[in-house]
């Protein structure tokens, strides 16, 4: 079986606990104001738009086929930006075969994986395999950063199969979350309902948007809602940037660092030194 | 007077002259300058014209260590022995307590000659003062300690002068490591000798340190005892040296500069090379016998009538740097990119050291009268040269190819080698991970492992460290308590100290 990979950093100190490298795969079931990387959202249609636009002559069409070639790549993202479908031709194909190994080269520098994207569960099978086949070789052990928009019973296979769920919650009120996300929030309750029960919870982010989710009823509700689950989940709170951010809220200014101090009191009075945020600012 | 001599009696003059009207120099810079300036107007030790020409076309360069040597380049005095024997030179009984033991230390530390004239390795001071400390209590050892790491900062202003804790965990290695945490200094450098047996809370403490302010190093005591002898110290920058030796010279040899002598690699493996190392090898050897002969180092030093140093504890180094610039002249290969270099590399590597161990090595006795093995981290003044066997900066692969690649060229280096790996911020949220990183990269072979982060108020030049607040006040003219603030200065323009990559990208694009 093979993934589309969209990136892969080697190290990440990040994306759970101790040492992992993280793996980004390729497409995203949310439609979110404040999206990074919306070349991560689709997959390539090979429309072929990209690939005279490339400075360095690193695409080429196929028969169809937009490929890329790496070596050669600038880097200059050029091609993300004028893919009119939320695309990048800059995403790798990965047998599951040769992932597992190029994680075992680096083993000894490794506690494990985490798997993200976009939304990695979107190929939740490529995980399960790869998941499957690390652990009868080491003892690394396998992060899923997800929003946890996915189907109940897909999700609880997976979190059957891996160590860590990483799970963003985008807001708690399901108004705001349908306008922050395009979709409700009732499934990614439910979801991390089951992940709580099967102990592999393991955080909860959030990223505070000034004007949007920065209430502290919000994040009184969401602190409350994690001490309600379980005795083990931590929650992490990360304050809007705008640097990076190419979709409707580009423009939008940053949160202010008191207000994010403050937030921050509000959640800590309820969950205590289960909350962390960003860099610990 | 001949002529001759009457020119270079003016040069002279007008060099002192120089040094004592320069007003970027404080007192102290001046007296230190003006003792060089004495030193080399004696002719250089006697040397043949070989050496000299390689001196001349830029091949050899003995860092300014000047023309007729009078102490070791690096003592590393056996200061346990000083706390169980006291000493009668300095009048010091063996201290009872934590007052007294510091109070010996600081003593001792300004009477340690060494090519700065900073004692340039300050002991296993967790170790020396862990019965002082456990008797003294929490609150008075740490106020002590605190006293004890202010005073070497002020007093002993250099980047080079290296303390040394590990691999034990103990109450004044933790307490140590928290007061560095909160006193932010760039002096003293700072090694842990890590192993197996250093517990995970006391290196995670480390790397907390580590992450704030560049130090300490971790080092593989492990590969370094098995190698060099139990009881090594590291001092200076990260030069491997035995506790109760040190080193008499320190001799260096550009790989890039020699490698445009040769007309291919083969040539350069089978004759340039070769002769190079040995013409190192006999400068290396006339300036120790000057010291031990002439000089008469030894029978003058009280540290080596009370046996906190002996003769049969030194070595002497010859360093290498340019591998980089080497390889990609010879073979147009890049260390770290393309896999084939690493076998020239190696073939580089194992020709100078054959040859070097071929030499015995003058009073040589501390690596087995041979001439230690060293990689030189490069000066100011190296311009498109790149330290030791690093790879260039600017050029490194992805981390875990960077470090697979030099972990198989450290083993060759018995008095020191380093790497620097810098970490973006989020480092510090998880410093766990970070210990994992150098853990691997101690079984792949790294010797010392240092890290820093990229948004650092501290600098890691070569193996120093300074202060960016510092080198921007000496850029606009002000006079400096540290010395070494000036050579980290000139480095950062002249060695693209910068442009090492950020390793570990953890910030992502994604929130
Ligand atoms: S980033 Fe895209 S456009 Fe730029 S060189 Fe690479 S492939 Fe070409
Ligand atoms: S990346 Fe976008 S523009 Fe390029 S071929 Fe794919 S869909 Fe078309």
């Amino acid at each position: 079986m093979r993934g589309i990979v969209n990136k892969i950093i080697e190290v990440s100190f990040i994306d759970g606990p101790g040492s992992r490298m993280a793996i980004f795969l390729q497409g995203c079931n949310l439609d979110c104001l404040y999206c990074h990387n919306p070349e991560t959202k689709k997959y390539c249609q090979n429309c072929g738009r990209c690939v005279e636009q490339c400075p360095a002559g690193a695409l080429t069409n196929l028969d169809g086929r937009v490929t890329w070639d790496k070596a050669i790549c600038h880097g200059c993202d050029r091609c993300l930006e004028v893919c009119p479908h939320s695309s990048s031709p800059k995403t790798t194909l990965w047998e599951v075969e040769d992932l597992v190994a190029y994680i075992l080269e680096n083993e000894v520098f490794l506690d494990g994986v985490t798997f993200s994207g976009g939304e990695c569960t979107l190929q939740a099978d490529f995980i399960l395999e790869v998941s499957h086949k690390l652990k009868e070789k080491s003892n690394l052990t396998v992060f899923v950063d997800t929003n946890c928009f996915l189907e109940e019973e897909k999700f609880l296979t997976l979190c059957q199969n891996i160590d860590g769920i990483m799970a963003d919650l985008k807001a708690f009120d399901p108004v705001l979350h349908r306008k922050l996300t395009g979709v409700a929030n009732e499934l990614i309750f439910q979801n991390l309902n089951t992940a709580s029960q099967l102990g592999v919870l393991y955080e909860v982010r959030t990223v505070l948007v000034p004007g949007l989710n920065d209430h502290p009823q919000e994040v009184k509700n969401i602190a409350r809602f994690i001490r309600e689950l379980n005795s083990y989940t931590l929650l992490k709170l990360i304050p809007f940037r705008n640097y990076g951010v190419k979709s409707y809220l580009k423009e939008a200014p940053n949160l202010p660092e008191e207000k994010f101090f403050e937030l921050f009191e509000v959640a800590t009075e309820i969950l205590g030194s289960r909350v962390y945020g960003k860099y610990s600012i | 007077m001949k002529l001759e001599t009457l020119s270079r009696v003016r040069r002279a003059m007008n060099r002192v002259y120089e040094i004592i009207t320069d007003t970027s120099l404080d007192y102290k810079d001046k007296r230190h300058l003006l003792a060089a300036e004495a030193e080399n107007f004696l002719p250089y030790v006697k040397i043949s014209e070989k050496a000299q020409n390689y001196f001349a076309e830029g091949i050899l360069c003995d860092l300014f260590e000047g023309h007729a040597p009078y102490r070791p380049r690096y003592i590393l005095p056996d200061y346990q022995k000083f706390m169980e024997k006291g000493s009668e030179y300095l009048n010091l009984k063996p201290p009872q307590d934590l007052f007294e033991a510091v109070n010996a230390l600081l003593i001792i530390y300004r009477y340690v000659p060494s090519i700065t004239s900073y004692p340039v390795y300050l002991g296993q001071v967790d170790e020396l003062l862990e019965p002082f400390v456990l008797a003294a209590g929490e609150e008075l050892s740490e106020k002590l300690l605190k006293m004890f790491l202010v005073q070497i900062d002020r007093v002993l202003p250099d980047g080079f002068v290296h303390m040394n804790i590990g691999p034990k965990d103990t109450r004044t290695g933790r307490l140590l490591l928290k007061l560095e945490r909160e006193l932010k200094q760039a002096v003293p450098n700072i090694s842990l000798k890590y192993n197996e047996e250093t517990p995970d809370s006391f290196a995670v403490e480390a790397v907390k340190t580590a992450l704030e302010i560049g130090k300490p190093y971790f080092v593989n005591d492990r590969e370094l005892k098995e190698d060099l002898d139990p009881a090594y110290g590291v001092a200076s920058c990260y030069n491997t040296l035995l506790i109760g030796g040190g080193s008499f010279t320190l001799v260096r040899l550009n790989l890039k500069e020699a490698a445009k002598k040769a007309r291919d690699f083969q040539d350069f493996i089978q004759n340039v090379l070769p002769d190079a190392v040995l013409a190192q090898a006999e400068v290396i050897n006339a300036r120790a016998k000057f010291i031990v002969e002439e000089a008469k180092f030894f029978e003058t030093s009280f540290l080596a009538k009370e046996g906190l140093i002996s003769l049969d504890r030194f070595t002497s180094m010859a360093g290498y740097f340019g591998l980089y610039e080497c390889l990609e002249h010879l073979t147009g290969l890049k260390l770290g990119q393309d896999k084939e270099a690493l076998y020239y590399a190696e073939q580089v590597l194992k020709t100078a050291k054959d040859t070097l161990k071929r030499v015995p090595g003058a009073y040589c006795n501390g690596t087995g009268g041979r001439i230690g093995f060293h990689a030189q981290s490069g000066i100011d003044s190296d311009i498109d040269v790149t330290p030791g066997v690093r790879i260039k900066y600017g050029e490194e692969p992805d981390i875990f190819t960077q470090i697979k690649t030099e972990g198989r060229l450290h083993k060759y280096f018995d008095t020191g080698i380093s790497d620097i790996y810098i970490f973006d911020r989020t480092a510090r949220e998880n410093p766990e991970g970070v210990l994992k990183i150098i853990k691997g990269a101690l079984e792949e072979g790294i010797r010392v492992f240092s890290f820093n982060t990229s948004d650092s108020e501290f600098i890691r030049i070569t193996g120093y460290l300074v202060k960016r607040t510092d080198v921007l006040k000496y850029e606009k003219g002000e006079v400096l308590r540290e010395d070494t603030v000036k050579l980290g200065a000139a480095s950062i323009k002249n060695n693209n100290t910068e442009a090492r990559k950020v390793r570990i990208i953890g910030e992502r694009n994604s929130q």
